[in-house]
C-alpha cells in the first residue's frame, strides 16, 4: 500500500484507456503520453496496459507501506527517494517505509510512475483510467488527495531494467508537430491555412486533458454553419469561431461541431502531452503514407525494447 | 449509401452519408454501425456515429487504410434486419423551480408556459446521435413554434437531468457540465449511470424518445 502524503497538482490513475464506449459519447481517456506510459510499465515487468500514476506539473509525496519496485518516465520532475535523487528510466527498488517525492519540473509536463504488480483497483466500464468529469475510474473518479491510500496487487521480485537513452522523451519548448489535413481543411481559405502552417502557437494555461488550447494568430474559421457535429479523435485540431485552434486529447468529447483543420499523426501524439502552458507548437502537413511509415518505424523501435 | 470515404488523421476513416439531418440518413447510419459490428473487421477499434457521418478508428498495424476503406465501401448492410426502434419514455418536471429558462422561452416564442410544455411533450423524437458528454443524446424535429436560440452566454454549470432546447434540437444533460441550451425542465432519471447493469446509457442512437410531464411531488418521489 502507499499513502498519499501530498497529492501534487493533478495526479491521476490512468491505464491504456476505456474502449468500446465512444459511440455513446464516452471519451477514451487513458495516459496522454502513451510512449512514456508503456516504458514505465515495462520497467517494472507489468502488462504494458497496467494502470500507473500520471503526474502533471508537480509531483506527489508518496509513502510506501510495502516493498515495491517502481519506474518513472516522461517529464523530469527531479524524483527523490527519502530525499536522495533517483534516476528516471530505471527500475527503482523501494523499501517499506520509504518516501517518494519530487522537486521542480525540469522539462516536459507529465511524468508516469509505475508500480510492479499494479494497483488493486476496481475497474469501471473496463478501465481504471480516471475520467474526472463523469467521476469514473481511479480513486472515486477524481485526482489523488492527501490521505488516499492505494492498495497493490502482490508483486514478485523483478529484475532491474534501464530504458536506453534514445527512448527518453525529449520535450521541446518549440515543438514541430506533423499533421494530416482534416476533413474541413478545404473549407478554409488558402490564406488562413498558410497562417496556420507558418505561425507558432502558444499552449494556453486553460489547457487540460480534454484539449490543448492554442493562442496565436487568428485563423478565420470555415463557416461552421456548413458543418454538422461529427466525430473527433485524439489529435484532432478544431478551429472555433474565435480563431484559436484547440488540439483535442484523450478526455475530449467524442463529437464536435467546429471545422477540423487537421489531425496530429500518431507518432507525434505523445510529445504533445509533454507541452506545458507557455510552450510553443508549430504544424507541418504530411501525407497519410508518410504518417504511417513514421508510426511504423517508431513502433518497431519501441517494440524492440518493450518485448524484452 | 456512403457518399464519401476519406482519411481522418492516420488512425481513423471518415464515412459521410449525406449533407443534412434526416430520418433516412439516421436509419442508414444506425444500420451501418450494426452491420459493421456484426462482421467485426480485424483492426477496427472504435466507431463514432453522428448526424451524417461515421468515424471508424483503426489500428494501421493490423489493417491498412486501403484495405479497410475498401471493406467499408462494400460492407453489406442489407443482411441486417431493420432494427426494432425502442421507445424511451422520459418523465420531465417543468416546475418553475427547475425550468430556469422558461420565462425566456415563453417570451421568445410568444407561447404560454402550458403551450410550451404541451408542444414539448406531444411529439416523438428520434435520437440522431450521442455525444457532448457520456450518454447525451441529440433529438431533432421539435415543433417549429418551440424554436429558441441558444443562450448568449453559456452557463458554467448545468445540472445532470436538465432538459434543454436550442434551435431545432432538444436534449437532456447527462452530466453536470457547462452548456448553452435553454433549460425548460428536469428529469429525475439518470441518463448516464455507471452502476446500471443493463444500460449504462439510457438512450441509444436510433431510439425514439417521448417526454411526459410529472409534478414536483412526483419528481421528488423519484429520489426517495
Amino acid at each position: 500500500m502507499i499513502e498519499v502524503v501530498k497529492p501534487g497538482f493533478f495526479t491521476l490513475i490512468q491505464d491504456a484507456g476505456r474502449f468500446g464506449y465512444q459511440e455513446f459519447g464516452m471519451p477514451i481517456s487513458g495516459a496522454l503520453d502513451l510512449d512514456s506510459f508503456r516504458l514505465a510499465n515495462w520497467l517494472v515487468g507489468n502488462s504494458l496496459k497496467e494502470a500507473v500514476l500520471e503526474v502533471t506539473l508537480t509531483g506527489p509525496v508518496l509513502k510506501f507501506y510495502t516493498d515495491m519496485s517502481i519506474g518513472i518516465t516522461g517529464a523530469d520532475m527531479q524524483p527523490k527517494l527519502d530525499n536522495a535523487p533517483i534516476e528516471m528510466y530505471k527500475t527503482i527498488p523501494i523499501r517499506k517505509g520509504s518516501v517518494l517525492s519530487f522537486g521542480k519540473l525540469q522539462s516536459g509536463c507529465r511524468a508516469y510512475v509505475s508500480f510492479a504488480g499494479g494497483f488493486s483497483l476496481e475497474k469501471e466500464m473496463g478501465s481504471a483510467s480516471t475520467y474526472t468529469y463523469a467521476k469514473l475510474g481511479g480513486v472515486k473518479g477524481r485526482a489523488l488527495r492527501k490521505g488516499d491510500t492505494l492498495p497493490f496487487l502482490r508483486n514478485q521480485g523483478i529484475g532491474l531494467k534501464t530504458v536506453p537513452e534514445e527512448f527518453h522523451i525529449q520535450p521541446y519548448r518549440l515543438l514541430s508537430v506533423r499533421i494530416i489535413e482534416g476533413p474541413e481543411a478545404s473549407l478554409f481559405l488558402n490564406l488562413e491555412l498558410d497562417k496556420f502552417y507558418t505561425n507558432e502557437y502558444v499552449v494556453s494555461s486553460k489547457s487540460n486533458r480534454m484539449g490543448v488550447r492554442l493562442e496565436g494568430v487568428f485563423i478565420k474559421s470555415a463557416p461552421s454553419s456548413e458543418m454538422l457535429s461529427s466525430g473527433v479523435v485524439k489529435g484532432t485540431i478544431q478551429v472555433p469561431s474565435n480563431g484559436q485552434p484547440i488540439l483535442l486529447l484523450a478526455d475530449a468529447q467524442t463529437t464536435g461541431g467546429y471545422p477540423r483543420i487537421g489531425n496530429v499523426i500518431q507518432a507525434d501524439l505523445s510529445l504533445i502531452a509533454q507541452q506545458k502552458p507557455g510552450d510553443r507548437i508549430r504544424f507541418r502537413k504530411i501525407s497519410l503514407e508518410e504518417a504511417h511509415s513514421l508510426a511504423y518505424d517508431k513502433e518497431m523501435a519501441l517494440k524492440k525494447i518493450l518485448e524484452n | 449509401m456512403i457518399k464519401l470515404i476519406q482519411p481522418f488523421g492516420d488512425a481513423a476513416i471518415l464515412l459521410t452519408f449525406g449533407a443534412e439531418i434526416n430520418t433516412g440518413t439516421n436509419n442508414e447510419i444506425v444500420n451501418y454501425v450494426k452491420a459493421l459490428k456484426n462482421i467485426d473487421i480485424q483492426g477496427v477499434l472504435e466507431v463514432i456515429p453522428a448526424y451524417v457521418s461515421i468515424t471508424v478508428q483503426y489500428d494501421f498495424l493490423k489493417i491498412s487504410y486501403k484495405e479497410l476503406s475498401g471493406q467499408l465501401q462494400v460492407l453489406d448492410v442489407e443482411k441486417v434486419f431493420m432494427k426494432q426502434s425502442r421507445i424511451i419514455e422520459i418523465p420531465v418536471c417543468y416546475d418553475a423551480t427547475l425550468s430556469i429558462d422558461m420565462e425566456e422561452v415563453v417570451s421568445y416564442t410568444g407561447m404560454t408556459r402550458e403551450e410550451v410544455i404541451n408542444k414539448h411533450t406531444s411529439k416523438d423524437y428520434l435520437v440522431y446521435m450521442l455525444g457532448f458528454t457520456p450518454g447525451f443524446f441529440y433529438l431533432g424535429g421539435i415543433d417549429p413554434r418551440l424554436f429558441c436560440p441558444r443562450k448568449d452566454t453559456p452557463r458554467l454549470e448545468i445540472e445532470a437531468g436538465s432538459v434543454g432546447i436550442a434551435g431545432t434540437q432538444t436534449g437532456v444533460y447527462s452530466l453536470g457540465s457547462p452548456g448553452g441550451w435553454q433549460i425548460i425542465g428536469k428529469t429525475p432519471l439518470s441518463i448516464f449511470d455507471k452502476n446500471r447493469k443493463e444500460d449504462v446509457f439510457l438512450v441509444n442512437q436510433g431510439d425514439t424518445v417521448q417526454f411526459y410531464e410529472i409534478s414536483l411531488e412526483e419528481f421528488k418521489q423519484y429520489h426517495k
